[in-house]
């Protein structure tokens, strides 16, 4: 295998490809983490994601509205996690795992129910790949992001959203201050348990929306377990990108990079050896407490009403 | 007079026996939603699966060896949940030490019967808590999420054994990613011929026992429930709480690996990629609705068991979904972990009946699950 | 001018009245002290009053008009602000962040950060706050940290300011600080309450002083010129403040426990400076201090629970280090400042508990690690019925037992193994009347069997009751060595807040 450039573009555009649903999901446990609930269950909104935007896309036969229905969906799984874990004080990884759990077995008996099939969903509309002849006269850059669905733009658009809402709005401010000290938050008057649900929903929305990336974004189907722990990942990756959306861009495709180097080794490395790299990459950082920043102060704690 | 069994402990007890039967009933009640949605009977199907999994030997034996690896992994979540430590890892344990148990089994040769499977436990529970004690390093010194370490480790150990498995270790001529079969001398004798029930179930539950042995009866035991429900004074009174976390953990891996160790040499009698269908994680509700207790792990593995033979049998005739289980656990796991939840539902039921009463607002305390 | 009416407030709980029909009234551009012990229900009339709970009978007035406060919202919005003992801010947040979090100027979603940050500034300066606007609040002082709590409150515009205990955590000249600030927010036009039981304070910068007692108000019109602190405390307390009959030891020995250079660092400071003492057989030697001195730190260096930075302990001559078993095992007791955190397990039963921390002994563990269920059921009963602990069975759960029993299994459990030396720390903090006596007729009898003692209270009538020497400790340093009675109660009240040098120039009476 020659290195060329026509490699390298193969590298830097596969690994955009495979950071988008890190990103989405990451961005969503940083909503939940500012808001002082911990990020666990993403793995749970995202695979839910993944399901129900094919299940939407089935049903009216676009795309986009599939998105909706996915990051809807994303967002009604995480209200399991906000309910136990906000309402009923259960332990956020144990409602975190709850979600994860459920959705692994609510989606294959979903996907049976529904379509009488398993192991994978019909064919539906999907993302195209865009078609940007345009782009193939930028030199270098136009090459790779000629490679990427609109939808990794979409991601782009929403980090900068994303931390414009978390550091320059007075909402903003308010839900940083529930994930910092949520005692000192509700005696300036602010409704503790609203923000904390906001921060939930707005993590499922946006992991519901990375999952529907891996199902309608980069295929066309859904597959029993596509998520393939990307879910834990991001959570990984969001406190390595130390809970703000700029740190978790960076973090992502710096994991992208890791999973995109599969298709580099596939030829050279047994399969599964090659599929193992992102977890072990994941493992090494944990390991070297390099994901353990802290974060805000008041996450898990509770305000007695 | 001496009681054997405290007053606190009883009442404990008692109300977390309660607090699992309420949640179990619930969420039987809810799967019984489920079946109406696809179109059966609920009564119809439930009697079918009990009738089927309790009334006929084929279906008894099954339910018994469904249960066999919970058990395992039931335990092992439990046990290091006495060190309020959560193991997420028993699937990767449980590949770990199915895949010790089969190099064991099938490439030394010439042990007496007994000897060679009690060696290949004994090489499944080195594995499983060699991978739980990487875990359990990593959160004592390095202050890592055990439950992301576990996850993580998880996923490399099941690629890694796939690999073993599609790559060196694969017999020639296989069609699936497995090993080379064990010897005879390796294999479990069964119990109920034709069926998957081996002498697997007897060690489970010894094992059970000598976990309840070990929390009760031993100091070691003690200064894990210490350690468990207050750190602090666990340090004060001189613990040594790192090692009492490790030590723990690590069993629990091990204990775990063990489950995989009896579906090698009791049911496939080779390691055969894939062969664990979500017992790791299964291993999570048989502990919450065993209120974490060991002894209770074999009842609630035993339920489980029950349901999951009863599905896996209809399920050739009729189209009832498998999966149903898997939900109906993860709505157990649901409504153990928030014993309020449940209360509230009680008491809006309590409501309903009684349309005079006025519900009294809830005070609603941090719960430990 | 009335600008606050309470009338026949009452508060119930189920099992205590923490409150009952008391009246209290506050007038624009006073300073009132609202004095009592810890239980008083001093705090609950103003968690009332602010907001944060209902009262059970009773109305309130504000500038004549009756109001009800649902949540402390409702009192924010008409002018009262509470300053909580507890800071409520967010270190991570800067002082400005802190101020305006929940009431951010601007017009629209955005926030506008140069106007918040000019309001801040304009505030500092109109009342010569002197905090650094930009600076973020974990690097900022106690004392500075609480003004920016004041600052949040004045920013909201408050009439009414209530501070809950505001010098608790303040060194003295933190102190002179904050009352020049409430001297000037009174001109201001501000009126203020002031939660406390620290009798000196409350006679420096009070214009009146109401007294609660167990729930009941005492006297709403105290002029604090004209009354001695030793009246203030006797309303108060409801009785003659006297020293405790003192028990001197009976026979002082061999010095037992010595320490020698014991410094702790923490977070860069030294939170213990080069300190050396030293116990006798048959001594109490009682530390007297505001907690946050440095307390903390000795007794876990003393109990092996934190490694300091120097130190040699030797115990009957023979070095004592390690970790804290190795400290048990060598025979250093120690009874710890939080019972519940801390001394036990309240989730096991009472029994489990009288073992904790010896639990290993021969007498309780077979060498193979069983537990002797029998002897350990029998020596719980034993140390049940010899320590008076009042529980259902030594099978109840700890969490049954009253504050006083529970710390009586500590005390049963840390005196009943005959420790040379024990280290106790606050042991009749939040204990009822009878308990307390009765620990303190232990303490002394331990002593007189020949243990050293080391004392470590905030009490300051229970270390001068049982101590036969006392150590003050402040900011890390051992600032005076007296026999009991030497110094009298105010003295050492000024030495604990830093005052030594006042005690040198002459004696001081109030």
């Amino acid at each position: 295998m020659t290195f060329n450039a026509e490699v390298l573009y193969s590298i830097v555009a596969s690994t955009l490809r495979s950071s988008v649903p890190l990103i989405l999901a990451a961005l969503g446990g940083c909503f939940s983490v500012r808001a002082g609930v911990s990020d666990l269950g993403l793995e749970g909104m995202m695979l839910a994601g993944s399901f129900f935007s094919v299940l939407g896309s089935y049903i009216t036969g676009n795309a986009w509205l599939g998105l909706l229905f996915g990051m809807l969906f994303g967002a009604v799984f995480s209200m399991l996690h906000a309910v136990m874990h906000i309402t009923y004080r259960v332990n956020a990884s144990i409602s975190g795992m709850c979600v994860n759990l459920l959705a692994t077995a609510a989606t294959p008996l979903l996907l049976n129910e529904i379509f009488g099939m398993s192991g994978k969903s019909p064919i539906v509309e999907a993302f195209k790949k865009p078609d940007w002849q345009w782009m193939n006269n930028i030199p270098v850059v136009g090459r790779i992001l000629g490679a990427q669905n609109v939808l990794f733009f979409v991601a782009i658009l929403l980090v900068i959203v994303s931390w414009i809402f978390m550091y320059k709005t007075k909402i903003g401010l308010r839900m940083r201050m529930v994930s910092e000290n949520p005692h000192a938050a509700s005696t300036v008057g602010l409704n503790v348990t609203a923000y904390k649900y906001f921060g939930v929903a707005m993590s499922g929305c946006l992991a519901g929306f990375a999952g529907a990336y891996l199902s309608i974004g980069q295929m066309n189907l859904f597959v029993e377990e596509m998520t393939a722990g990307r879910g834990y990942i991001a959570v990984v990756i969001n406190a390595f990108g130390k809970y703000n959306p700029l740190g978790v861009f960076g973090g992502s495709i710096f994991f992208g990079f890791f999973d995109a180097l599969q298709t580099i080794f596939q030829n050279i490395f047994p399969s599964q050896l090659v599929m193992m790299t992102p977890y072990v990459f994941t493992l090494l950082v944990i390991a070297l407490g390099l994901g353990g920043s802290r974060g805000p102060a008041g996450v898990g704690k509770h305000v007695d009403n | 007079m001496i009681k054997n069994i405290d007053n606190a402990r009883k009442i404990k007890m008692g109300s977390s026996f309660m607090n699992s039967a309420i949640a179990l009933v619930i969420s039987l009640i809810l799967g019984m939603v489920i079946i109406g949605i696809s179109g059966y009977s609920p009564i119809e199907s439930y009697i079918a699966i009990f009738g089927v999994s309790l009334g006929t030997l084929k279906g008894f034996a099954l339910s018994l060896s469904q249960a066999t690896p919970l058990i395992f992994t039931g335990l092992a979540f439990a046990f290091a949940y006495k060190v309020k430590m959560i193991n997420t890892g028993a699937e990767g344990q449980l590949y770990a030490g199915a895949m010790a148990a089969a190099l064991v089994g099938a490439y030394i040769t010439n042990l007496p019967s007994g000897v060679h499977a009690l060696l290949g436990f004994a090489a499944a529970f080195l594995a499983g808590g060699l991978a739980a004690l990487f875990v359990a390093l990593c959160k004592v010194y390095l202050n890592a999420n055990e439950i992301i370490v576990s996850l993580m480790l998880n996923e490399i150990i099941i690629f890694f054994t796939s690999y073993l498995a599609n790559g060196p270790l694969k017999p020639p001529g296989s069609g699936v990613g497995q090993t080379k079969m064990i010897e005879d001398t390796a294999k479990l004798t069964k119990l109920i011929p034709q069926t998957q029930l081996t002498t697997a179930i007897f060690i489970a539950i010894i094992t059970a026992c000598v976990l309840a042995y070990l929390l009760d009866k031993t100091v070691f035991g003690y200064e894990i429930k210490v350690t468990g429900h207050n750190l602090k004074a666990s340090n004060v009174a001189g613990i040594n709480v790192s090692k009492i976390s490790l030590i723990t953990f690590a069993l629990s891996g091990a204990i775990a690996g063990m489950g995989g160790a009896a579906m090698v040499l009791g049911v496939n009698y080779r390691f055969v990629e894939g062969f664990s269908s979500g017992y790791g994680f299964a291993g999570i509700s048989i502990a919450a609705l065993a209120a974490y207790n060991p002894i209770g792990v074999i009842f609630s593995a035993f339920l489980i068991g029950i349901l999951k033979s009863g599905t896996i049998t209809l399920n050739r005739t009729t189209s009832i979904p498998v999966e149903l289980v898997d939900i109906i656990q993860v709505l157990v796991l649901i409504f153990v972990a928030a014993p309020a939840l449940i209360k509230s539902i009680m008491s809006r039921a309590k409501k309903v009946r009684s349309k005079s009463s006025r519900e009294e607002h809830m005070e609603v305390k941090t719960s430990d699950i | 001018m009335e600008i606050i009416r309470m009338e026949n407030i009452s508060k119930i709980y189920p099992g205590t009245v923490a409150l009952k029909g008391v009246d209290f009234t506050l007038n624009k551009q006073e300073i009132v002290s609202l004095l009592g012990e810890n239980g008083a229900g001093k705090t609950t009339l103003m968690k009332i009053l602010y907001g944060m709970t209902a009262p059970s009978s009773g109305r309130i007035f504000y500038k004549g008009e009756p109001v009800r406060f649902k949540r402390p919202i409702d009192a924010i919005e008409k002018g009262i602000c509470m300053v909580h003992q507890h800071f409520m801010l967010v270190p991570a947040f800067t002082v400005v962040e802190n101020i305006i979090a929940g009431s951010e100027p601007g017009s629209n979603i955005f926030l506008d950060k140069k106007k918040a940050r000019q309001e801040v500034i304009d505030l500092i300066s109109r009342f010569k706050f002197n905090v650094d606007p930009d600076a973020k609040v974990e690097k900022l002082s106690v004392g500075e940290q609480q003004r920016v709590e004041i600052l949040k409150v004045l920013y909201r515009k408050a009439d009414v300011i209530i501070l809950d205990e505001p010098t608790a955590v303040l060194t003295p000249h933190e102190v002179d600080d904050l009352f020049a600030v409430l001297r000037r927010l009174k001109d201001e036009g501000k009126s203020i309450i002031i939660i406390t039981h620290k009798l000196k304070e409350t006679k420096e910068i009070a214009d009146r002083v109401v007294v609660l007692r167990d729930g009941n108000l005492i006297n709403d019109n105290v002029d604090p010129r004209k009354v001695s602190t030793k009246e203030l405390s006797e309303m108060m307390v409801g009785r003659e403040v006297n020293l405790q009959a003192r028990r001197p030891a009976k026979h002082i020995g061999e010095v037992c426990l010595k320490v020698e250079n014991l410094t702790v660092e923490e977070d860069g400071k030294e939170k213990v400076k080069n300190v050396s003492f030293a116990i006798h057989h048959g001594e109490i030697l009682g530390i007297a201090g505001i907690e946050g001195n440095g307390q903390t730190q000795i007794i876990e260096a003393l109990t092996g629970l934190r490694k300091p930075k120097s130190m040699k302990l030797t115990l009957d001559g023979k070095e004592v280090t390690g970790k804290s078993s190795d400290f048990l095992k060598a025979g250093i007791g120690h009874v710890p400042e939080d019972r519940l955190s801390m001394g036990l397990v309240k989730e096991m039963s009472v029994m489990e508990n009288m073992i904790l921390g010896y639990h290993r002994e021969s007498e309780f563990c077979s060498k193979k690690g069983l537990l002797l269920k029998k002897q350990i059921s029998q020596y719980a009963e034993k140390l049940k019925k010899d320590f008076l602990v009042k529980a259902a069975s030594i099978y109840s759960a700890v969490s049954s037992l009253s504050g006083g029993n529970q710390q009586k299994i500590i005390i049963s459990r840390v005196f009943s193994r005959e420790p040379k030396a024990i280290i106790v720390a606050h042991p009749t903090r939040g204990v009822d009347i009878g308990a307390t006596e009765y620990i303190h007729n232990q303490l002394i009898e331990l002593r007189d069997r020949g243990a050293a003692v080391l004392l470590i209270s905030a009490d300051l009538d229970e270390v001068r009751a049982l101590s036969d020497r006392i150590l003050v400790l402040y900011e890390g340093e051992i600032v005076s060595e007296s026999m009991p009675g030497e110094l009298s109660e105010v003295e050492m009240g000024l030495l604990m807040t830093g005052g030594n040098y006042m005690v040198e120039e002459g004696k001081q009476r109030d």
